[in-house]
This record gives C-alpha cells, structure tokens and sequence, in this order.
C-alpha cells in the first residue's frame, strides 16, 4: 500500500466512523419523549420541558447534517488526491443503529436482590393494545414468565414477524408482552428503518410524491392487522418518511405511533419479501434496488 | 381514569428516553472527539479549502451536541420539578 492509499484508508476509516447513526438515536429518542410528554400536557399550561426538548431535537438535526457535511468535506479531498473511485462506500448501517440497544445507550441494570418496580402504566399501554389490536389482554395465567425482558429491537424483530404471518393474535399477544416503555420507545426506534424500508421499495429515496404509492402498498395490511388505529396516524407516519408536511396532532395517544410504526416495519419487510431478522444488527446488509416498481 | 401515578410513570418514561437519548450524544461525542484527532494527525500540513471545511463541519457538529445536551438538561429540570409539585 502507498503512502497516498494509506492516507486515502484513514481518511475514509474516519469519515466512516462519524456517530451520524448515534445522533440519529438520540434524536429520535427525544421526539419519542416529546410526542409523549406532548401527550401528558395537552391542555396544562406547564410546558413540561416540552420546548427544551424541541430546542434539543434542533441541535441533534444541525449536528447530523454538519456530520454530513464533514464526510462530504473528506469526500472532496479524496477526490483531490485522486482515490476517489478507489473503493465505494461502506453498507449504511446507520439505520439500524437503534436497534442493537448498546450498553452504553442502557441506563444501568437493577441489582439483582432488588424486584422489579411494579409498572405503573401497564394497564394503560394494554388497553391501548387492546384498541388498536382488537386483541384482549391475556389473562394473568398466560403472561409468558418472560414478559416485559426483551428490548425495543427485539419487540420490532417479533412484532415484524407477527406480520409476516399475517397473525394478529400472536400480534397482540407480543404487543400486550412488552412493558409500557419498550412499547413506546418503538417510536424512537422505527423512523430510520421506515425511511430505509420505503427507499429499498421504491427504488429511491422517499420523496413527498410517494405518498400515495407508499400508501396503497401499505395501508390495507396496516388497517387489517391494526383495525383500531386512526388513519391519521398512518398517514402521519408515511408522510414523515417521505419527507412530506404533516400536520401535528398532540392528541394522538403516544401507543398509536409507536405500535402503527412498528407494523408498517413489518408491512414494508414482507412487501420487500425479507425476514424480520434482517433487522438485527448483525444481520448482513440486504441488496439495495433501484428504480424497482412498488 | 388516569392517576398522578400514571401522568407521574408517564412522564418518567419519556424522562427514560431523555436520558438514553443524553447517553448517545455523549457516546456521539467521544466519537467525534477521536475523530477530531484522527483527522487533525491524518491532515497535518493541509491547507486545501476541503480540509477547513471538513474540521469546521465536525467542531459545529459538537458544538450542536453540545447545546443539544443542555437543552435537555433544562428539560429533564422542568419535567422532574413539575412531577414533584403533583
């Protein structure tokens, strides 16, 4: 390797390594947060934080997009030295950065003489469950011993593949299975995959024109699997990936997004034909297509 | 009927994703601080238009984070002082 090719690897290796996929967590985390303590506040004058954490948003959405300017910045001057073509981009795993919940992004465990908190909104996360799904609760005798232990990439992982089979039984059971805060962090978790789901089926990025196709290559499965969710919260997800104006409506129930989004996942793997492991991960990079017809 | 305990789980969940959120910008930042060095040692003796704009770009994006982190940090203030008044 010359001087100029090792150069061209360090530059590439650091412009690769940006933590665009990390700011992209927490900013999706924190419109989780806001959506839901959006929904908390409603009419109280009390902000809550609310604007604190639209300002926080802000500055995460500057702070990606300098990341990429920064990589184009590198991009240019490896054109310069001529390595430009020498080796494409590395597979874009930023949209599954969510997914893996890293140790660094978990608050500390419990010690493990201490039960668990009993969890307060359980019941309120279940009927919400319940509406959406048309799925009763189990009864306490069938709550798996595991309820509430998997993380929120696991419950997209499960949810996906509820859909896949076309089992809105074993839908609502997953769903009721998940503690509160796992349920709602899937609105933290789904907005990058959406994103990317929706390019790899329509052969390029999502843009305000592909509404209506995303829409009908969607929504009769999401309204089949989900009877009770409002049309506009579909409408407001699809809009959101496809980089449209949508109005905001902070009477929308916080579960609505969240458990919508995580269905449209899984409607948009099994319209892509792909398994719902292919969003772990480690899962290898699934071939991209381009111009493809939805 | 909703109780103080739920709006109270409630606003802790959101507070939950807060705090995983702060917890990525750091992380974030460590990796743009390395990155910073990286660069600075790869690009040593560049004055190419490219190069300044490149370090610009990552000194702004930390100084977004930056501000990102505060600003939640006021949120998180107002949000746990309001529960305490439930």
């Amino acid at each position: 390797m010359s001087l100029l090719q090792e150069l061209g690897a360090q530059l590439r290796a650091t412009s690769d390594e940006l933590p665009t996929g990390l700011v992209t967590v927490a900013m999706e985390r924190l419109r989780s947060a806001t959506e839901l303590l959006n929904w908390v506040r409603q009419t109280s004058v009390d902000t809550i934080g609310v604007p604190h954490l639209g300002n926080a948003t802000e500055h995460a959405e500057h702070a990606v997009a300098a990341l990429r300017t920064a990589q184009d910045a590198i991009a240019a001057y490896l054109g310069v030295l001529g390595l430009a073509a020498d080796a494409g981009g590395p597979p874009d795993r930023d949209w599954k950065a969510g997914l893996g919940e890293p140790e660094r992004v978990q608050p500390p465990p419990e010690p493990p003489d201490r039960p668990p908190p009993p969890e307060q909104l359980g019941p309120w996360w279940q009927n919400r469950v319940s509406e959406l799904t048309g799925e009763a609760p189990p009864r306490p005798e069938e709550v798996p011993a595991e309820r509430g232990r998997v993380d929120t990439g696991e419950l997209l992982r499960r949810v996906a593949a509820g859909v896949r089979s076309g089992d809105r039984a074993r839908l609502g059971r997953d769903l009721h299975a998940a503690h509160a805060s796992t349920g709602l962090a899937l609105s933290a978790v789904t907005p990058p995959v959406l994103h990317r789901l929706a390019g790899d089926l329509l052969g390029h990025e999502p843009r305000p024109e592909d509404v209506p196709r995303l829409r009908s290559a969607a929504a009769g499965r999401v309204r089949s699997l989900l009877p009770g969710t409002p049309p506009a919260v579909l409408d407001a997800l699809i809009a959101r990936i496809c980089r449209a104006p949508a109005g905001a409506d902070t009477r929308t129930h916080p579960a609505d997004s969240a458990v919508t989004s995580s269905v449209l996942t899984g409607v948009l793997l099994a319209r892509l034909g792909r398994d719902a492991t292919t969003l772990d991960p480690a899962a290898p990079e699934p071939l991209r297509r381009r111009d493809a017809d939805a | 009927m909703a109780s103080v305990a739920e709006v109270r789980a409630a606003v802790d969940a959101a507070l939950q994703q807060v705090t995983e959120g702060q917890a990525a910008i750091q992380a974030a930042r460590e990796k743009l601080g390395e990155a910073q060095q990286s660069l600075a040692a790869a690009l040593d003796g560049s004055a190419h238009d490219a190069v300044g704009a490149a370090h610009a770009s990552l000194s702004q994006a930390d100084q977004q984070l930056e501000e990102c982190l505060g600003a939640t940090l006021h949120a998180v203030e107002q949000a746990q002082t309001y529960t305490a008044t439930l």
